[in-house]
């Protein structure tokens, strides 16, 4: 006997209820509006045909205000595991057509489920997030679900790559999950993440403020740092996560997807010569060394409009997966300040995690005088960037450009910080400060003693510059590997990179470090 | 509609204040035979400023100054303003160069315009914020 048809049919039907989601009109609604749906979204970003859905027939358990009866498919979140570049990747995607995609007990679980899977198996996790907030009705079931989701993403955190979307609305503290996963991608518009809104904010502090001002992709890329990527629209957001994947493993005892090309060309490159100006006070765009520097110029760039002082992001050089850690000079002169500290110690941090070799390219003059760094932190938040160099123990190739001065040339990866390799320009100049400032310190008597203090404080800072402003002197002390033309920066840095790829570096046992945050 | 310039923490932002009970106080000299009429609205004036105040005090974080003025992006230097009065200038064209840090820091023209007033001499020191010129 074959099984019954009715269980067939009732299968069916069951199945049917689940992808209408919030029903016909609110998904043409939203079809309207321009917008994809949950479902639609988990589609466009998996290989087609490769989705196993987790929990399709859940539904929520609350009997109190009038939700006994109503039905939420899936109870507002879709979770399961799909292929991304032939690698399985488990995602979710908050329904906004169902209960708003609010959170309540079902919906938190169905997302712990998806997470503890993820860390089972060692695959990395999507989120969308596209939701109201809590369900309400729920009260502090919904509270404790939030609390079980935060406390699997920590749990996972460092363990496989944690990705959010956001595509909708994620406020309060819902938007703590995405916070706590390594890369936050935003879509342009249909999309706020605050903590507060506007109306909050007025009622308890009187300030007037749009949700623009606060909420937005771009105050968030910007302004408040709290986000990596902007994507265009949902498709866009997609797509970044998808480039994202393409250089990470999926989980922390894998290597990246390395590509590595059988032979290393050692190919000079004369046009990263030109790129290097002949007055050291000419700004250098670093963007353009990166681009020459990595394969096709293909360059992820994180974080691209804050702290644009610092430029991190990854590439491969010679099919190899690299994070790229560069100063900008071209922006406030390539200083280390708090913003661009915090941007780069993450990076560094996020690398180290997830094996992928770290390339650091020096060209820093110090880090950014003036009263609101010394008041907002700027020991602290520098010490990060120092932390987290020392503390990782990925390869870490380091070339000076032009400038490394004190503490910030430290604080970028030297030698001392534990660069296993360090390469240098001809147009470095490693020294503890700038020549103008070293004599006044060092010649304070001479200079004031001279028949022309101004003339002789000037010849003094020549012959200092001289001295310093140049790597040989570093060279000599044999604390950097080699002196490299621009040219040969390519060639160099890839092998580099293969002959220390296999490097192993223990170090003592502890629960972990006390970065300073 | 009041045009005010704000100074917070040392910069200055040109904030427009609209006065939502002008009305009244426009409708006040009217009336020039009857004095207790119009000292009414004398009498709410002050009581209409406060309460624009709050209105102009938030705009001014946005972190814009006046439109048109070009601010220098770090504390610096001038060395050199690389456009006169009365020049027209594209958007991306550069305009100042502040030293700051051993570095040439050069400042690009946000839209395209034409320079109204230059407000700073080579040689001055600068801090983040100050305006260097302005575009009309």
């Amino acid at each position: 006997m074959a099984i019954s048809p009715d269980l067939l049919k009732q299968l069916e039907e069951k199945r049917k209820v689940a992808y209408a989601a919030g029903g016909a009109d609110k998904l043409a609604e939203r079809k309207k509006k321009g917008l994809m749906s949950a479902r639609e979204r988990l589609e466009a970003f998996f290989q087609p045909g490769t989705f196993m859905e987790f929990g399709l027939h859940a539904q929520h358990s609350c009997h109190d205000f009038g939700l006994a009866d109503k039905s939420f498919p899936g109870d507002g979140v879709i979770t399961g595991i799909g292929y991304v570049d032939g690698r399985p990747v488990a995602a979710f995607s908050q329904d906004f057509t169902v209960g708003g995609g609010a959170l309540g007990k079902t919906h938190a679980k169905k997302i712990c489920d998806l997470l503890e899977y993820a860390q089972k198996a060692g695959m990395p996790v999507v989120g969308i997030n596209d939701s109201g907030g809590a369900r309400i009705q729920e009260g502090d079931d919904a509270l404790s679900g939030y609390g079980q989701v935060f406390f699997r993403n920590v749990l996972l955190s460092g363990v496989v790559p944690q990705i959010s979307i956001i595509a909708g609305p994620c406020a309060g503290g819902a938007a703590y999950s995405p916070a706590l996963t390594d890369f936050i991608i935003m879509t342009k518009t249909n999309a706020q993440m605050f903590i507060c809104g506007p109306e909050v904010i007025k009622a308890s502090t009187g300030q007037t403020v749009t949700m623009d001002e606060i909420g937005s992709a771009a105050a968030h890329a910007a302004i408040s740092g709290n986000i990596h990527f902007v994507a265009e629209n949902e498709k866009h957001a997609l797509e970044i996560a998808r480039k994202l994947f393409s250089f990470l493993p999926s989980n922390n005892i894998m290597d990246p997807p390395h590509r590595p090309t059988p032979t290393i060309s050692l190919e000079p490159d004369p046009e990263m010569n030109t790129l290097v100006p002949e007055d050291p006070k000419a700004p250098l765009d670093v963007l353009k060394v990166i681009n020459r520097l990595v394969d096709d110029g293909d360059f992820l760039e994180v974080m691209k409009e804050f702290a644009k002082n610092i430029v991190v992001g990854f590439a491969r050089i010679q099919g190899m997966v690299v994070g790229i850690i560069a100063n900008q000079p071209a922006v406030k002169a390539g200083t280390l300040d708090i913003d661009s500290s915090d941007k780069g110690a993450r990076f560094i941090r996020f690398c180290n995690v997830f094996n992928i070799p770290i390339v650091t390219l020096v060209d820093v003059p110090g880090f950014m005088p003036g009263v609101a760094q010394e008041r907002g932190g700027i020991i602290r938040h520098g010490a990060k960037m120092l932390f987290a160099y020392a503390a990782a123990t990925v390869p870490k190739i380091t070339i000076i450009m032009r400038k490394a001065y004190g503490g910030a040339y430290l604080a970028m990866c030297s030698a001392d910080m534990g660069a296993d390799l360090v390469f240098a320009w001809p147009t470095a100049e490693i020294a503890v400060m700038g020549a103008d400032g070293a004599v006044k310190v060092l010649f304070k008597r001479e200079i004031a003693a001279a028949a022309e203090p101004k003339k002789k404080e000037k010849e003094l800072a020549a012959e200092y510059r001289e001295k310093f402003a140049s790597p040989y002197e570093a060279a000599g002390k044999a604390m950097i590997t080699d002196v490299i033309e621009p040219s040969q920066t390519r060639g160099m840095v890839a092998m580099a990179i293969r002959n220390t790829i296999a490097k192993r570096e223990t170090r003592p046992p502890k629960k972990h470090g006390n970065i300073p945050l | 509609m009041k045009k005010l310039r704000v100074t917070v923490e040392g910069k200055a932002y040109e904030v427009l204040v609209e006065i939502l009970d002008e009305g009244t106080q426009t409708a006040a000299p009217m009336p020039v035979a009857s004095a207790p009429v119009a000292s009414a609205p004398v009498a709410s004036a002050p009581v209409s400023t406060s309460a624009a105040a709050p209105v102009a005090a938030p705009a001014a974080p946005k972190g814009a100054s006046g439109p048109g003025d070009i601010t220098s992006p770090l504390a610096g230097k001038l060395v050199s303003v690389d456009v006169k009065v009365g020049q027209a200038v594209e958007e991306g064209a550069q305009v100042a160069t502040v030293e700051a840090m051993k570095m040439n820091t050069y400042i690009y023209a946000p839209k395209a315009g034409k320079v109204a007033s230059i407000l700073v001499n080579p040689g001055d020191g600068v801090e983040e914020g100050t305006v260097l010129l302005r575009l009309a």
